[in-house]
């Protein structure tokens, strides 16, 4: 006992250690952090895309297959976000307050800690909360739960990383009521080992849990987690930039210093998290009260390159490196004999630029040699460095949950869920590449403004700070966000009917802190925003009827409101207070149906789903070249549609030997043109209004600035998946072979392509005609379907609007198999061997993802207020998305040892 | 029990031994250049002769020819953007004549495309350039080395070559000399300099552009002008008072403002002082005592002036 009770006391100190000994806090924006879901293949994934596939286990057979069967596309169940999909972990919610995702990296590497869940679809109750529209999962860390014995786990692949080894060990209940177990893990690649050219992985994961029954009806549970994990990251880039690598799989982030490889952005994260749970029961187990507290310290950091002054882009891949900046090949009106004989310095360029690229591989890499020198040049100030944006998050959460079983047909549950969290947003100085210091001013407010204005300053309180490596600068401040949520819900079975109910209310508190006073916001950047309250709830119902056991029909619907999420309700988040116009909670409908079935050895489910969402809010942030700043959009006010069909069949045609088809069909679409409010940094409130501002070309009437986004697809995802599969076993051996389809995956849209404004600078406005001047050409009509752009009569009147056809990428196959075997040793010992391949037929042209520059392809020439189109620039914008492929082929070999 | 305190020890010491792999040796620089790595053959041409072989070219506004023969011309460079106010340019002069300042003492234009390349082509550093491949003629008078271009309205004028061109056509000849007599501006102050400049006779392409230091007041500052804040053509926004060289307010269609230098002694003799928006002389403030005023002189249909530096003001401009 005491034993146990020096290592309860060490353990705990270990977790609030592990939490705060990172004490030092940093920021900026999460604007390529990635989110992992439990399936192996994603839990070494790193793109710069959010991963948010849903990952729900449990009763529904679709869930539970979809998640991994379709993991390698990064398909997200009804194209959800993973902020509709809660998780807890021992009863308490662990959703990062801020974004409103679950951070799955947090428990990367630490399988045999997370094995034990539960999860449920959303049309489904469960006795931890109310689930929300993507569904709930609930993972039990207590340490009762884990296996009790060894586990040994030693992996190999050639994803991210390269190879893994975990140890678990659990003791199960000893007699004086206590359990406890562990589990490390290791998931690491050198540099240039992963599938990425470089990138490396350096991934260690720590579990740690104790439980006491003090009798039947207490038990106290403490665990204490974390992966503390660097990773370099691929970044997308362009066909062109592609097809000059030779490789899809090309990364721009990287480049040789001093010969030898280094990349650019490199994550670094740490989210330690301890939960003490308490878990009561009544004596007929008919009431049951849980009761969680935790303690989460996330600390994430993301690095990047940094310039000031006229120094020229770094950036391997920008555009104005690639041939296609200086002549247009695609352009036949200027790709002809004729044009060319005129004008030779276009392909003699062109050609000069494309050799270059294929010369070497150095030559389309970061010169990091290149920023080195140049820093030295220029007297002790860089001009080039590497800056580290943090994203600090310090969050305590505490649930309670009653459920009470008060007939063998009837249940309900109640509970109330707090939290409160402080983000911390901040940015430090990584690598200076040579120079001594470097001076915290804004290099684009001092362009405009002068060196000596206040608006070059970025923090006024402490002007022309030089910064060293490891100071703050550039922004600093805090988020702090506040959610209390009372919820209950009833079940009952009725002869072969089930009905359930259910509701929440929750309230949601946002405020920004500053932390620097901005040059250019001065009197709205430092100190408090103030709070913005937001009250919430949801309502949902479920009715099921199953005349056999063989046979179930499931409905169920909901309405709620959700608060919109801290990280998009401030305009520019890393310099001002202000909050975005219009903010107000989000609302959604939804509706499921399903019927499960089994005919003999046939069986599975059918359903279909529809869910609507009103008043959403989405914030995309960019580095705008065309104004040379980091700039935030904002919509609100953004509608959308998500609907489909889903189908698990499966079909057992020997005790050995099963076929399976699963297969989803959905939409997913924006259906109205939310509003649009832009926030370029460095820019003064005149030049904010200015750009915001918007007047009907015909009447020079004020108008809104709008993103066209009525029928854009939420992108990086199959809307259209099926998969084909072969099961088989003999003898402790497992086969798994399945045929897998992709189709409709979108690019995600550039709102910026689709402003109005966009539009109307670039003359994608065109009026009316005829008698009523409300008539279009067919010509005109094909272009603005095409291209995007606003009909107006010949009075002014706004008669329709287009968005910009979005990309559709080519509809694909992968084909993937698995064969495992199970040894039982002596001793009760069993190994496991396991091996999964991935794209077997190495297809190296499917697109997961993507993205649109956030720049149009005009040049325009100011002359007094009046903007008028100039000369197209060669290179175009919108037809140079980036894009992220599907690994090649890539294997997985998984051996366990349980001892 | 054992067992979980082996993995309690591992647990703290994986946390703080999960090494850093981001580490990489600072890389040594010293001789690092972008330019050709070896020799791009020996000088055959001079500016000088460079100038009038193509006369035609240089000599008639915005036209330009591809060479296509290995014409090396060589020279110090003099000018370069490490102020801000010459834009993707160098200057490089070569004195061949007897004195400085005679005929054969000439400069030219050499237009790079990248935003910052002084920290290659450092003032004092001589160089080479093979023109064979490139183009010769002029930008709004300016002789030039570079390839052409469209600009926004749709025009083709000579530009920049690319930057990865300076890796094959040219080299650089030791290191910078900060006391190179190249780097000496010709006066033009007073005496025969002063005199230079007031003839008109000089007005033409051979002498331009031209590295030279003047001496005068600007205009804009003085007496009453000095309160009146002019309106912008293209912004319709007025400048700010008191007045600074280049207001953004004030842009013109090349992102630059015209201030009007009279120069001491010659009361009748102005210079346009050119200075582009946005840069560290773009904000001082205009003096509106006499001062020396050092840059590239070009000429137009008047004389012009690009300081290259806010030191190139003496005495220098409180700020």
């Amino acid at each position: 006992m005491k034993k146990s009770l020096l290592f309860l006391t060490a353990f705990a100190a270990l977790s609030i250690q592990s939490a705060l000994a990172q004490g030092e806090v940093a920021d900026s924006l999460d604007m390529d952090a990635a989110d992992f879901t439990f399936t192996e293949s994603q839990l070494d994934e790193d793109a710069d895309v959010a991963q948010t596939i849903s990952n729900v286990q449990g009763e529904d057979p679709y869930l539970s297959e979809v998640g991994y069967a379709f993991s390698a596309m990064r398909f997200k169940v009804r194209a959800l976000d993973n902020q509709y999909n809660q998780t807890y972990i021992n009863g308490l919610m662990m959703m990062d307050t801020e974004r409103g995702m679950f951070n799955y990296s947090s428990v990367g590497g630490l399988n045999e800690a997370t094995r034990a869940k539960e999860g449920i679809g959303f049309g489904q109750f469960a006795g931890y909360g109310l689930s929300d529209v993507g569904g709930a999962q609930s993972i039990n860390m207590r340490a009762s739960q884990i296996y009790a014995g060894n586990k040994l786990t030693v992996s190999a692949t050639n994803r991210n990383y390269v190879g893994r080894v975990m140890f678990t060990h659990g003791t199960g209940f000893n007699k004086n009521g206590w359990a406890f177990a562990g589990s490390l893990s290791y998931r690491g690649a050198p540099m240039g080992w992963g599938n990425v050219p470089g990138t490396f992985y350096n991934s260690f994961g720590y579990f740690l849990a104790a439980q006491k029954r003090f009798n039947e009806n207490h038990d106290l549970s403490l665990v204490t987690y974390g992966t503390p994990t660097e990773r370099a990251q691929q970044g997308a880039s362009t066909e062109e930039a592609y097809a000059l690598a030779n490789s899809h799989y090309y990364n721009p982030n990287w480049g040789y210093q001093g010969g030898k490889k280094r990349n650019a952005r490199v994550v670094q994260s740490f989210d330690p998290t301890a939960i003490l749970t308490w878990d009561w029961k009544s004596d007929d187990g008919s009431k049951k009260l849980t009761t969680s507290a935790g303690f989460h310290y996330a600390l994430y950091s993301s690095s990047a390159l940094g310039w000031s002054g006229d120094a020229y882009d770094p950036r391997p891949d920008y555009y104005k490196n690639l041939p296609s900046s200086i002549f247009n090949v695609y352009d036949p009106t200027k790709n002809n004999p004729s044009y060319l004989e005129e004008n030779s310095f276009f392909m003699d360029q062109w050609q000069d630029l494309y050799d270059f690229w294929k010369a070497d591989k150095a030559n389309r890499q970061i010169n990091w040699d290149r920023m080195y020198f140049v820093n030295r040049q220029n007297g002790g100030e860089s001009l080039y460095y590497q800056e580290r944006r943090h994203n600090d998050q310090m969050s305590t959460g505490l649930s309670s949950t009653f459920n009470h079983s008060w007939s063998p047909t009837g249940k309900y549950a109640v509970g109330v869920q707090l939290s409160t969290s402080k983000g911390m947003h901040y940015k430090t100085m990584a690598d200076l590449l040579g120079g001594e210091y470097f001076t915290d001013v804004d290099k684009f407010a001092a362009n405009d403004h002068g060196i000596k204005s206040d608006e070059a300053q970025n923090d006024l309180r402490n002007p022309n700070r030089k910064i060293y490596v490891g100071d703050k600068f550039g922004y600093n401040y805090n988020i702090t966000v506040n959610k209390a949520r009372a919820w209950g819900q009833v079940e009952k079975n009725l002869s072969n009917w089930y009905l359930a109910l259910g509701g929440n209310i929750d309230g949601t508190t946002i405020e920004r802190e500053g932390l620097m006073q901005n040059g250019c916001y001065k009197d709205y950047s430092y100190g408090k925003s103030g709070a913005a309250k937001f009250l919430g709830g949801a309502a949902k119902a479920a009715v099921a009827w199953a005349p056999n056991a063989n046979h179930r029909l499931a409905l169920s619907a909901s309405v709620a409101s959700r608060a919109p999420e801290a990280r998009n309700a401030f305009v520019a988040p890393r310099v001002q207070n202000n909050f975005v116009n219009n903010l107000s909670n989000e609302d959604l409908y939804n509706v499921d149906f399903g019927y499960k079935f089994n005919f003999g050895k046939f069986s599975g489910k059918v359903g279909g789903y529809y869910a609507r969402f009103m008043n959403g809010v989405e914030q995309t942030a960019y580095y705008n070249d065309q104004q040379s700043c980091f700039t935030y959009l904002t919509m609100t006010g953004i509608d959308r549609q998500h609907y489909g069909v889903e189908m698990f069949l499966n079909y057992q045609v020997t005790q050995n030997l099963s076929f399976h088809l699963l297969g989803n069909w959905g939409e997913a679409q924006y259906i109205n043109n939310p509003l649009a409010q832009v926030n370029p940094e460095g820019s003064d409130a005149r030049q904010i209004r200015e750009l915001n501002s918007l007047k009907n070309p015909i009447t020079d009437a004020d108008d809104q600035l709008r993103v066209i986004a009525d029928g854009m697809r939420v992108g990086g995802t199959p809307l259209t998946a099926f998969s084909l599969g072969l099961n088989y076993n003999i003898n402790y051996w497992y086969f798994e072979l399945s045929l897998n389809y992709y189709d409709r995956v979108y690019i995600s849209y550039s709102p910026y392509q689709r402003l109005n404004k966009t539009y109307l600078n670039a003359g994608k406005w065109y009026m009316g005609e005829g008698e009523n001047g409300t008539s279009f050409t067919e010509d005109t009509r094909k272009v603005v379907e095409e291209d995007g752009g606003l009909l107006y009569s010949a009075d002014g009147v706004l008669l329709a609007s287009y968005a910009k056809t979005q990309e559709k990428f080519r509809g694909n196959v992968m084909l993937d198999g698995s064969i495992g075997k199970s040894l039982r040793l002596k001793h009760g010992r069993m190994l496991n061997i396991n091996l999964n391949l991935t794209n077997i037929s190495n297809n190296k042209k499917m697109k997961t993802g993507g993205y649109e520059q956030n720049r149009d392809d005009s040049y325009y020439k100011e002359e007094g207020d009046i903007y008028t189109k100039g000369e197209d620039r060669a290179y175009k914008f919108t037809k140079n998305s980036k894009y992220y492929y599907a690994f090649p082929f890539n294997f997985f070999l998984n051996v366990g040892l349980k001892f | 029990m054992k067992k979980i305190y082996l993995l309690l020890g591992l647990a703290l010491s994986g946390s703080l031994l999960t090494s850093c792999l981001d580490n990489v040796d600072e890389p040594d620089v010293q001789d690092f250049i972008i330019t050709s790595p070896t020799s791009i053959g020996k000088t055959n041409t001079t500016i000088y002769e460079l100038k009038q072989k193509f006369s035609n070219e240089i000599g008639t506004n915005n036209t330009f020819k591809k060479v296509e023969e290995n014409i090396i011309v060589e020279g110090v460079v003099v000018g370069n953007d490490d102020g801000g106010n010459l834009y993707q340019t160098l200057i490089i002069r070569s004195i061949d004549g007897e004195t400085a300042g005679d005929e054969k003492d000439q400069c030219i234009e050499i237009g790079i495309r990248n935003t910052w390349i002084s920290p290659y082509f450092q003032r004092g550093q001589r160089i080479k350039i093979n023109l064979n491949g490139l183009w010769i003629g002029n930008y709004s008078k300016t002789p030039k080395i570079g390839t052409p271009y469209y600009t926004s309205a749709g025009n083709k004028r000579l530009g920049p070559m690319l930057l990865q061109n300076c890796a094959t056509d040219i080299e650089l000849v030791g290191k910078p000399d900060a006391n190179a007599p190249e780097l000496m501006p010709i006066d033009c102050t007073e005496g025969e300099g002063l005199s230079w400049l007031a003839n008109s006779g000089n007005q033409g392409f051979m002498n331009s552009p031209r590295l030279v230091t003047v001496k005068g007041t600007i205009d804009e500052v003085q007496g009453n002008a000095a309160k009146r804040a002019a309106m912008g053509e293209l912004s319709g926004e007025k400048e700010p008072l008191p007045k600074i060289f280049s207001p953004k307010e004030l842009y013109d269609a090349g992102y630059a403002v015209d201030r009007t230098l009279s120069i001491a002694g010659k009361s009748q003799l102005k210079v346009t002082l050119r200075t582009s928006t946005q840069n560290d002389i773009s904000y001082l403030p205009i003096p509106a005592d006499e001062r020396s005023y050092t840059g590239i002189l070009t000429y137009y249909s008047g004389w012009q002036l690009q300081l290259r530096h806010k030191n190139d003001i003496v005495p220098a401009i409180e700020e």
